[in-house]
């Protein structure tokens, strides 16, 4: 698409608004296979030489025995299976966390997480009591935005009836969210503008081609408000104009617990706004590796939506993004750190973080920075993995795999947190009582507020 | 022949009967249940000829039902009766005959008319509805026919076949190899043996030993053999031996039956077998059916003919490829020149009104479906040698694992296994599934591919000594993606307690061996790959490139018990090397 056709938000034949993005409402998916969720995963474990890598990686057959791990749970599961209704998912697929390093893990390529995540769905879908505290827990954690409202309501209520661990204290809700910030901020046009005045400033043609379309997930929207709030400014610093477009989750908590069905609804809603965007040369940018993770892999290898490859190939998560297309290093190079943020950080790389590859990213941007130290804390889980440290039932085990990267934290110089991933940083606060910070709030530090130091 | 409080009569006749096939094994298991004393011997374990290198198809009957209707309504009978006395070997897929657009609606409505003539019910389905059932069929195709087609485990339905015939008095003798036949005044009366381990249960090591079996009666049922056994009383036999390919998926690509809807050709079925998908196969005549070459462009051809009906298998992995050989007969008169014309059907060849040699009879040509007819047939003339009226139970009565049983169970509650593993457990053992799983004992899964458990094994080991191939047969264990490279080892530590070190090491010897076999015919794509794994596990942790301690026994008591023997007794110790000692 040339410039000009770029479309305004004032776009007289009201096709596409920004600032109102399609809201999913009037898209009807065209159901290719209706059965899509029982896709057949048996040639999968064709490429399994059952060496057990991906069991001497996984975190959770680690510190719980009775977990046959993902080799079982995967390809030899699979394998034993027929496409009838009879042959059983076993329930130990429940115990599985999700974290995915079992995908990265393995030598030979096999879909792991797409095996488990299929065979998860299929046992919540045909096995599991509905009636059951277990699957309305799992269902209502799943679904964060109706889990944390519960939650802030009735903290008790979600410990006992729920069986929601008592050892974990619930967010803090953002007086504001991120989206009504946005929106009090001008919104598309005011992004365009800002966007614009950067390119100016850098020299950049007015019209430069540089557009994102934010999906900031619902911690950042709902409770670490300034994480997305950092992302508007480092991208507008660089010249970007951003779109928030209508989303809902990502979808990465109802994987984990089987519920494709919301998974996949949320999905589509997901899929047809960022879908329109691409469509119109807009890059999809993540600021939590879990969710830039679930529109990348796995949507595409759970569900047949339109325009679900196109989104995939053309998501990214927002530091790794600007390392592509902008200089970063060398303009880390000329500033300075001070304020709140000029610390020691000790970084977590999340599990997610890695099966994309940017496990390094934070690391090599921020340790050559003036004023601000970093340090990895290691390679192990943080064993949070999203729900599953929320289990009654998972906690002990769930802090027992966060043991090393609490040894490691507090070995660290300096008492703060880095970490992509909301519920890493969950878990890392709660192990260490330390503050957690997400990479893009050192960026707007050192970029945006740090201008001129 | 009983008396009516049950016991054997005292004058039963004896009646050996050479080859632990399918039909040998039948025929032993309807003379014993008929009161008759039985003597079955087999050179290999059972299942070794022909039996044990077929591609598990219960017939429905379809793929005869043009060109050979005899054998077609036989088959659909013994469908039925498998289905129900043997269900714990019989899983009923179904079947399609699929037609291409470039084979003959002609073809397609003759076997479709054939169909109903025969008995054998079937169906048109369209494209849509055959590509619903099988997703993986091509998108090209026409349409398809369904049968009931269904797959069968050769070896269980053999083993409990055997089971059966024990309990009705039969002695089963495996690895034991007729060396002559005894003729006494024109007359077959016994055969001369060779064990390969003693009598009984096969315990490697044991000594063999020549036996002279004297019978009053003997059959022959060894298939494509019948002439070698023929050779010592000099009748002639002209068994026609054609060798076919199969090749062996990874996973089931199909849950139903594929065959190809045309007259006849190479290469145009695929059977859902257990966790695996078999592909068949080729027809052509051998001299000698246990020398003959098996050749790659055999593999090749399966994949590329069979992908046109399912693409996937074109990327998908294979396992191994084996050769059997079918032991096709006609009467010389006939004289086909391409052994695809021989006709499947059996033949019973008394030797004397045809070769003037009595007490004897051969029984040749036949297929797997029919064994238990094959062996009814066979009963009957033996009976009436000796003018015994007693009826053929073995339609009727179940064979052992077979009696009522359910695969819906709890696995975990009752057996506590993990559901697909106890699923697969109860299938292969059906009604003994509880005699069998239930232990007290620690139960860890052997062999991760198949899901077999040490309960299995154990029960394996018990009914067939230290044959650790027999034990593979039984329960499948070292049958999987892994080709046994994870498991052999595990399955050979299963025979300490009850045999020593050197007769495990033999049995683990010949179970890789047996293993290898079949992978060297698949060796590319991740079959290589797992070879290659295999190789280097099997070498660098289990000395099995070059063993020091193959040969004599080790004294590993020795080793034990540090470098100071006079420290051997049992008190801890510090070993010369400064650390402590091992063991204690």
């Amino acid at each position: 698409m040339s410039d000009a056709e770029q479309p305004t938000e004032t776009d007289p034949d009201g096709e596409f608004n920004p600032s109102a993005p399609n809201t999913g409402e009037k898209f009807e998916p065209v159901d290719v296979f209706p059965d899509s969720d029982d896709f057949d995963l048996r040639p999968g474990s064709d490429s399994c030489y059952k060496c057990s890598t991906c069991d001497t990686n996984c975190p959770v057959a680690e510190v719980d025995d009775e977990f046959p791990g993902p080799k079982f749970q995967g390809p030899e599961q699979w394998r034993l299976k027929q496409r009838d209704d009879e042959h059983e998912i076993d329930d130990s697929v429940m115990d599985c966390s999700n974290c995915m390093r079992c995908d990265n893990a393995c030598p030979a390529g096999v879909p792991l997480s797409q095996m488990h995540n299929t065979a998860r769905g299929e046992y919540v879908s045909e096995q599991m009591d509905k009636t059951s505290i277990e699957y309305w827990r799992n269902r209502i954690l799943s679904n964060y935005r109706t889990s944390a409202w519960l939650a802030s309501k009735l903290p008790r209520l979600a410990n006992v009836a729920m069986n929601v661990t008592k050892e974990r204290e619930f967010p803090e809700f953002a007086t504001e969210t991120f989206r009504e910030w946005w929106d009090k901020r001008g919104a598309a046009a005011g992004s365009k503008e800002r966007a614009q005045a950067a390119r100016r400033e850098r020299g950049l043609p007015e019209d430069a081609d540089k557009k994102v379309a934010y999906f900031h997930g619902c911690y950042s929207n709902y409770n670490t408000t300034e994480v997305g709030k950092a992302m508007v400014r480092v991208y507008e610093h660089f010249g970007y104009e951003v779109v928030v477009p209508e989303q809902k989750c990502s979808g990465t908590p109802m994987f984990a617990n089987g519920m494709l069905d919301d998974a996949r609804r949320h999905a589509e809603v997901n899929v047809s706004s960022m879908s329109d965007l691409v469509d119109q040369g807009y890059d999809a940018i993540a600021s939590c590796t879990s969710c830039s993770m679930a529109l990348r892999q796995e949507y595409p290898e759970l569900f047949d939506i339109p325009g679900i490859d196109d989104v995939a190939a053309n998501t990214f998560e927002s530091l790794e993004y600007l390392r592509i297309h902008e200089d970063l290093q060398g303009e880390l190079a000329e500033v300075e750190v001070s304020g709140d943020l000029a610390e020691e950080f000790a970084y977590h790389a999340p599990c997610h973080a890695r099966n994309q590859g940017l496990e390094r990213q934070a690391l090599e941007l921020f340790r050559d920075v003036d004023g601000v130290g970093i340090e990895d804390v290691g390679e192990s889980c943080s064993g949070i993995s999203g729900t599953y440290g929320w289990k009654a039932e998972k906690y002990e085990k769930s802090m027992e795999i966060g043991e090393e990267m609490f040894e490691h934290m507090e070995h660290a110089e300096g008492d703060t947190g880095m970490t992509e991933c909301p519920t890493c940083a969950m878990q890392m606060e709660h192990g260490t009582g330390y503050d957690i910070r997400h990479p893009l709030e050192l960026l707007e530090a050192a970029l945006v507020d740090g201008r001129g130091v | 022949m009983l008396t009516p409080n049950g016991d054997k009569m005292a004058s039963a006749p004896h009646i050996a009967v050479i080859g632990g096939g399918s039909t040998g094994i039948g025929i032993a298991r309807d003379l014993s249940m008929r009161g008759l004393d039985v003597t079955l011997v087999e050179q290999g374990n059972l299942t070794h000829g022909t039996t044990g290198r077929m591609h598990g198809l219960l017939h429905s009957g379809g793929r005869y039902a043009v060109a050979d209707q005899a054998s077609a309504t036989e088959c659909i009978e013994e469908n039925r009766v498998l289905r129900d006395i043997a269900s714990h070997c019989v899983e009923m897929t179904g079947g399609l005959f699929v037609k291409r657009p470039e084979d003959t609606e002609k073809y397609f409505q003759e076997k479709l008319a054939g169909c109903e003539e025969c008995g054998i019910p079937a169906e048109v389905v369209s494209r849509e509805e055959a590509r619903a059932m099988e997703p993986h069929l091509a998108k090209d195709i026409d349409k398809a026919i369904t049968v009931p087609d269904g797959a069968i485990d050769p070896f269980r339905l053999v083993v409990a076949n055997a089971a059966s015939a024990m309990e009705h008095g039969a002695r089963i003798e495996t690895h034991t190899t007729v060396t002559d036949l005894l003729v006494e005044d024109g007359e077959v009366v016994g055969l001369e043996v060779e064990h390969d381990s003693g009598s009984g249960k096969r315990v490697h090591g044991t000594e063999g030993g020549r036996e002279e079996i004297r019978a009053d009666y003997v059959v022959n049922a060894t298939g494509a053999w019948a002439g070698r056994i023929g050779e010592m009383a000099d009748v002639d036999i002209e068994v026609r031996p054609s060798k076919g390919v199969m090749t062996i998926m990874n996973v089931r690509q199909v849950d139903t039956v594929i065959n190809r809807c045309r007259p006849k050709g190479d290469a145009d079925i695929i059977v859902p077998h257990e966790t695996t998908a078999i592909l068949g196969t080729t027809d052509e005549e051998v001299e000698d059916p246990a020398e003959y070459p098996e050749e790659q462009w055999e593999v090749d051809l399966m994949i590329d003919e069979l992908k046109e009906l399912v693409p996937i298998l074109e990327e998908a992995r294979t396992i191994r490829s084996f050769w059997g050989v079918r032991p096709l007969y006609e009467p010389p008169d006939v004289g086909s020149d391409d052994p695809t014309d021989i006709t499947r059907d059996y033949f019973l060849l008394d030797h004397e009104t045809r070769d003037d040699l009595p007490g004897m009879t051969s029984i040749v040509g036949g297929k797997f479906t029919t064994y238990r007819m094959m062996g009814e047939e066979i009963s009957d003339h033996v009976c009436n040698q000796f003018g015994i009226d007693a009826d053929c139970r073995t339609a009727d009565v179940p064979l052992p694992g077979s009696e009522k049983f359910s695969v819906l169970r709890d696995y975990m509650d009752e057996f506590g296994l993990r559901s697909p593993i106890g699923r697969r457990s109860v299938e292969r053992l059906g009604s003994r599934a509880d005699e069998v799983l239930k232990t007290t004992d620690p139960n860890p899964v052997v062999c991760n591919c198949e899901g077999v458990t040490r309960a299995e094994i154990q029960d394996a080991i018990e009914q067939s000594g230290s044959d650790l191939n027999a034990v593979r047969i039984r329960t499948r264990a070292s049958m999987g993606n892994c080709q046994g490279g994870f498991c052999c080892h595990r399955m050979a530590n299963e025979l300490h307690g009850e045999y020593d070190e050197s007769v495990a090491r033999q049995a683990w010897d010949e179970l890789l061996a047996e293993r290898w076999k079949g992978q060297r015919h698949a060796l590319w794509g991740e079959q290589l790959s797992q070879a290659m794994l295999n190789y280097a596990l099997h070498a660098t942790t289990q000395n099995r490139d070059n063993d020091p301690a193959d040969g004599e026994p080790v004294d590993f008591a020795a080793f034990d018990a540090g470098s100071t023997p006079a420290q051997s007794s049992g008190e801890a110790g510090v070993a010369a090397d400064g650390g402590t000692e091992h063991g204690d």
